[in-house]
């Protein structure tokens, strides 16, 4: 056979599958605009193609394709106890996206999902619908849970749509958590009192072997400060911190890089948290065999894989006494098992 | 190993010039092998399609890098040139749908294609053939979806009658480069790789053997965080099993502990 040269790295968003009901709202219209040079496939349903067997999520991280849906049923989730509702009277996550433009080798949803293409839930106005009976109480509603909206903000302008319905609603909190270092996605939006901006961050080191297609802690850090001097509220969380032999070099040094280009008192917290995982969804990451994360020997207890006790707090005792150098423990949040 | 299939001799007569296949008399179709390449000729129909790539495929059963190439000719509306190659994205027969993942880039037309029962006379939507649905059907048993290839070559307008033996092996003979690098990008796509050799998969299975099913199932956890984390540094067993349970378990536990380091 002909000998060829590997081709180069498709586009992304090569494919835009699109259902039939959602080909007129102006969402859609907006992304077909963008993606002139994709094809694009009609469907009649997500599942067809986002839920198809014996689909290959390690081959399609890195030729993601987008499907443009109709949310049917609840945007609106109750959240788990593997996140943190901050002491607000109601916590929902929103999942209004399915799957993620990023490719981190520890993510829960590489477990969730049979597919790693995106599904967008255009009809994002339903999701404000389904919020409304809440908001007579003090709600927070995590608008980036299954996925980093920010780092398809420009593509869906979906938070920027978050953040003008939350300016209608006093009781509304929002979080937005992101990797990404795309701040001018949100060039339009006014800060909000009541949303945070809440960056992950890790090592470089780390940066570069597991969270693979996410901008690197420098880039991060710019946003963080450019964010900061917009009047935004941030809050930094370095979570999931990934136990390697590094660590003690790898993590105190992270602190303090962070906290030599962002003055402590101008982030809301600092929250620390060890990778976790629910058994199940470990088992789906083992099954990708694509990283060393998913084959760590975890202790699992109740159903949650976690580091073993004594490594867990040693990487809390850690973080903590360096992070305490620079900002009081009481804007420290830690994630602990529930005993 | 490249797995072809196409409808009719005609089709596959070009594909077994231009990689050497020699016929194989293993399995009551027309088929034909060489080193790399199986080619079987199923005959028209859905029915012929999934009866034929079934048997191929028990007969011998893909391996995680395998592929599969259905290759043929088509009829298309007319906004498709005569010649021209297709490369479908979405395979349609009545409610059904099916959608083979094309994760590399190419140079060719996309488009849906209308799987349908008979030869068709009169204008439809989309170019139609006769066998993909039955053929992604079996295949996708087999193959991951972005493993799995429909290449249509059109060559009439509605007009079945039109088209000749002669038509047919040429306008496959014309396409014989660019199946040849499509078949090269589908090849460069990889699923999850094996993380160990053939022979390491060996010796972990018999050192596994020693262990109960929840032990060995810790040990392959261990190999495999090693293994990825340290892809070039080669696994080492003990070779001297103790016969006591208690020291094959401690063995076990100091092996992990190492291996998970």
């Amino acid at each position: 056979m002909k000998n060829s040269l590997p081709p180069s790295q498709p586009k992304l968003f090569s494919h835009l599958y699109i259902e039939k009901k959602v080909l007129n709202h102006p969402q859609t219209q907006k992304i077909m605009e963008k993606f002139e040079h994709s094809h694009i496939i009609m469907i009649d349903h997500y599942k067809e193609v986002f839920n198809r067997p014996n689909q290959s999520f390690a081959a399609q991280s890195s030729a993601k394709k987008l499907i443009l849906a109709h949310k049917e049923g609840k945007f609106l989730h109750e959240g788990s106890q593997y996140s943190d509702g901050f002491g607000h009277q109601q916590f929902f996550y929103a999942s209004s996206v399915m799957g993620c433009l990023y490719d981190c080798d520890y993510c829960y949803l590489q477990g969730l999902y049979p597919s790693a293409n995106t599904v967008l839930f255009v009809n994002l106005e339903d999701a404000f619908e389904q919020l409304r009976p809440y908001l007579g109480n003090d709600t927070l509603v995590a608008t980036s849970y299954d996925t980093d909206t920010m780092a398809i903000e420009s593509l869906t302008g979906q938070t920027d749509r978050w953040l003008k319905f939350a300016a209608l609603h006093p009781n509304l909190y929002l979080e937005i958590r992101t990797k990404s270092a795309n701040l001018k996605a949100l060039k339009n939006a006014l800060p909000n009192e009541r949303a945070i901006l809440a960056w992950t961050l890790s090592p470089q080191a780390i940066i570069d072997r597991y969270e693979h297609a996410t901008p690197s802690l420098e880039k991060r850090l710019n946003a963080i400060r450019e964010a900061i001097a917009l009047g935004w509220k941030v809050r930094l969380c370095i979570d999931p911190v990934i136990y390697t032999d590094q660590f003690e070099i790898l993590y105190p040094e992270l602190i303090e890089t962070i906290f030599g280009a962002i003055d402590p008192d101008s982030i809301e917290q600092l929250t620390l948290g060890s990778f976790r995982l629910s058994q199940s969804h470990l088992r789906s990451l083992k099954k990708l065999r694509r990283s060393d994360v998913a084959f760590y020997p975890y202790a699992v207890s109740d159903e949650m894989a976690t580091y073993p006790e004594r490594i867990e707090a040693h990487i809390l005792e850690t973080l903590l006494a360096k992070a305490t150098q620079f900002i009081p423990k009481t804007r420290i949040r830690t994630w602990q098992r529930q005993s | 190993m490249i797995y072809l299939i196409t409808a009719l001799d005609a089709e596959a007569r070009p594909l077994i010039e231009h990689y050497r296949l020699k016929r194989d008399l293993s399995l009551p179709y027309s088929l034909y092998k060489n080193d790399d390449i199986v080619l079987l000729v199923s005959g028209m129909g859905k029915t012929n399609a999934l009866m034929g790539l079934s048997t191929l495929l028990g007969w011998r059963i893909p391996k995680p890098a395998d592929i599969l190439m259905n290759i043929g000719i088509c009829g298309a509306p007319s906004e498709y040139e005569i010649t021209e190659a297709l490369l479908i994205h979405q395979i349609i027969d009545h409610e059904k749908r099916y959608y083979p993942d094309i994760l590399y880039p190419h140079s060719m037309r996309e488009t849906s294609l209308l799987c349908v029962d008979e030869p068709q006379s009169h204008n439809c939507e989309f170019p139609v053939d006769m066998e993909s649905s039955a053929i992604f059907q079996a295949a996708s048993r087999f193959f991951k979806l972005h493993q799995i290839a429909f290449v249509k070559i059109v060559s009439d307008h509605f007009t079945p009658q039109s088209v000749t033996k002669e038509g047919a092996i040429e306008l496959i003979r014309s396409h014989l480069t660019l199946i040849d690098d499509l078949l090269s990008a589908l090849q460069t796509i990889q699923s999850a790789p094996s993380l160990f050799s053939d022979e390491e998969r060996e010796r972990i299975d018999i050192f596994k053997a020693h262990f109960t099913k929840s032990q060995g199932d810790g040990l392959e956890d261990a190999l495999s965080f090693f293994r990825l984390k340290n892809p070039m540094a080669p696994l080492v067993f003990q070779s001297d099993i103790p016969n006591s349970k208690r020291e094959r378990s401690m063995l076990l536990e100091e092996l992990i502990t190492t291996l998970t380091a």
